[in-house]
């Protein structure tokens, strides 16, 4: 048997590899390019919907399989997507193709939705741009929830799933394992990628357009460019999040993707451990999943306890809040600040002072 | 007189959310501070009226000044621990915005408690609420489309007349001005950024008390609808207050009467994408209308089409 503890971790390591990449994402967004970005949930939501809506049809087709509207209707919904397991599990290469098509496909709708959004974050500026942002995440969670052909409106559709043949060999847990260390592992490539972007002249440009937009068009960068570039390459890597995490949960729901999970808790994460600080991201998401998930273990001794009258799991919601409100007052650098990276050291610095006031002085 | 109870649900819904856009306006233009709280207030609003009916009794309508006087205390809440020394402090507009969403959530858990408490000790159903069952009617139409218009008429007129008539409406005006200026001409900034969140908090609770009468109360009710408050603000312009009421209107009845019309020459399956309507109008805005219906030059066109008549 396998022990609770061990898949307890598993789950954790799983949340704080998908959440990771999502507030990362959001990081490079909010933290470097200073866009407030409320509307995180319209990426993750598009690359979920790329694999439960067209990859998963796009394999029904070339198996033969219906792949129009009948594909998500959940009377021949779950028996299709049996049927395309029972194929997937014996073949290795269309597994990985398949897994490998899926997240292209993420990927790039996520940078399409990228490139939509920032048709107005041209012209707007902060709590209009916040705004707008924050409604379009809202419009396709309203198209999906009521247009069924796109991903089962209401019922959630099924996904085919690209690990089979590990859960037909090995059975389930070990599936789950493969599937937690594999988000983990995406989350710390895209910490590495981000970590060279940001340490790149295209970062430096982005803290630019943070900290001064007019010393950075003084200095030749294009804002306009700089801002696009910016919303696809994030809402590409949450799209990708999106894409693992349907994959994962092998279910794909419009009611999955919530404004407060996937907009706002990023948010908190990410205001934890320091805007503009990826190290910061990985400590502010260790603790707030570590938390959510303890509370979610003993959400029944903390009621009998304490006498509660009520469901311990709106503690999850206090605690976010609270965390939000004290952190922006008492610590708005988050835990692990942003380091400033000065191109010119404080020892040249000072040298140049000293030469000018020793010049004034004579 | 038999008004349709489309229309009249219709300028009910439109009726509080004026009120609401124009709480969302008036801390926008006072304090910088996009409140992402109005949703959650609003939400306080309907559960203090539904407390107030299911637990004491009497007429929803009663409790309405409950309703304003618990949402100011939430606004007075905010400023004075987190707006306010945020504001002194000089914040980013986004840093603004975050701290109000931190106590947005922070007030949905609490409604949630709230809910579970009203759930496991009165025995009540507070997460499936509708408070139309106990309205009643006034010469053949629902109490609640005259008892939010005229409330909504009446309080924008008090507004007008405090803003216009009185001396500290005046400082409050100077202070959204220009607030330096005011500052040194010896008005205290605090207690008008206070006053603010007194009203807008106030209004949002009161608005989503209002609002309750035609949608299906839960604790969600207030972040459903946020979108369309920002929506009729942003279509009022977001910096003058009488924009956020009308485009609240603009909104409410096109969201009511617009979609009724479309449901007509389109089909009923258009009624699931009512959500849409306010995004649609909030692009639309945002596109060609960046300054909002506030921003259209409308004295000059006025005077423009007057003097065409002339000649």
């Amino acid at each position: 048997m396998i022990p609770p503890i061990v898949s307890l971790i598993l789950s954790i390591i799983m949340e704080c590899g998908l959440f990771t990449i999502v507030t990362l994402s959001l990081n490079l967004e909010v933290g470097f390019t200073g866009l407030p970005q409320f509307g995180r949930v319209l990426a993750v939501e598009v690359g979920a919907f790329a694999v439960g809506g067209v990859a998963a049809r796009i394999l029904a087709y070339m198996l033969g399989f219906s792949a129009g509207a009948k594909y998500a209707n959940y009377n021949y919904n779950y028996r299709i997507v049996d049927a395309i397991e029972a194929v997937l599990a014996k073949n290795v290469a269309l597994c990985v193709g398949y897994f490998i098509l899926a997240l292209v496909l993420a990927a790039l709708s996520g940078a399409f939705i990228g490139w939509l959004t920032s048709r107005p974050a041209i012209r707007l500026r902060e709590a209009y741009l916040g705004i707008s942002l924050l409604a379009w995440g809202d419009v396709l969670m309203w198209v999906a929830r009521n247009w069924w052909p796109l991903v089962g409106g209401t019922n959630a559709v099924h996904v085919p799933d690209p690990l089979s043949p590990i859960s037909e060999t090995f059975g389930g847990f070990y599936r789950f394992m493969v599937m937690s260390f594999l988000i983990f592992g995406f989350a710390i490539l895209t910490y590495i990628y981000l970590e060279r972007i940001t340490k790149s002249p295209f970062g430096r440009a982005l803290k630019m357009h943070r900290d001064c937009e007019l010393a950075a068009s003084v200095y030749g960068v294009d804002l306009v460019k700089l801002r696009t570039k910016c919303l696809v390459i994030g809402s590409a890597i949450a799209a990708i999040a999106g894409a693992l995490y349907v994959i994962y949960s092998c279910t794909c729901s419009a009611y999955t993707f919530s404004r407060v999970t996937w907009t706002f808790w990023p948010w908190a994460y990410m205001m934890l451990g320091g805007t503009g600080s990826n190290a910061g991201v990985f400590v502010g998401v260790f603790i707030f999943i570590i938390i959510r998930t303890l509370i979610n273990i003993y959400k029944v001794d903390i009621a009998e306890l304490f006498h509660l009258p009520f469901d311990p799991i709106w503690l999850e919601y206090t605690l976010v809040g609270l965390a939000l409100i004290l952190i922006v007052l008492f610590k708005p650098h988050g835990l692990i600040p942003e380091k400033s990276e000065p191109i010119v050291s404080r020892k040249k610095i000072q040298e140049i002072i000293g030469e000018t006031s020793g010049k004034k002085g004579k | 007189m038999a008004v349709s109870p489309i229309i009249a649900d219709g300028i009910t819904f439109a009726s509080a959310l004026a009120l609401l856009a124009f709480g969302i306006t008036l801390l926008y233009v006072c304090t910088r501070t996009f409140n992402f709280a109005h949703a959650s207030m609003a939400t306080w609003g309907l559960y203090v009226m539904y407390t107030g009916v299911e637990l004491f009794g009497g007429s929803p309508y009663q409790y309405l000044p409950l309703a304003f006087l618990f949402g100011a205390l939430l606004g007075v809440i905010c400023y004075v621990f987190i707006n306010g020394p945020l504001l002194r402090r000089g914040a980013s507009e986004v840093t603004l915005m975050m701290s109000t969403l931190g106590y947005d959530i922070l007030l949905l858990s609490l409604i949630q408690i709230y809910c579970d408490y009203l759930t496991r000790v009165y025995k009540l159903y507070p997460r499936m609420v509708t408070m139309s069952k106990y309205d009643f009617e006034i010469f053949g139409v629902r109490a609640a489309t005259i008892v939010s218009l005229a409330s909504t008429i009446g309080i924008l007129i008090a507004l007008h007349l405090f803003l216009h008539k009185t001396r500290f409406g005046v400082a409050v005006r100077a202070t959204i001005e220009n607030p330096p200026l005011a500052n040194i001409i010896g008005i205290n900034s605090e207690i008008v950024y206070m006053t603010s969140w007194i009203i807008g908090g106030g209004l949002a609770s009161l608005g989503g008390a209002m609002i309750s009468m035609v949608l299906t109360g839960n604790p969600v009710m207030g972040s459903l609808i946020v979108v369309s408050m920002f929506a009729a603000s942003i279509l009022g312009g977001l910096f003058s207050i009488y924009g956020g009421a009308l485009g609240g209107y603009v909104v409410g009845l096109a969201e009511y009467m617009g979609l009724y019309a479309l449901k007509l020459s389109v089909g009923p399956w258009i009624l699931m994408y009512r959500p849409v309507i306010p995004l649609i109008i909030m692009a639309v805005t945002l596109l060609f209308l960046p300054q909002g219906l506030a921003g259209i030059p409308w004295a000059s066109i006025i005077e423009k089409f007057k003097g065409g008549e002339k000649r």
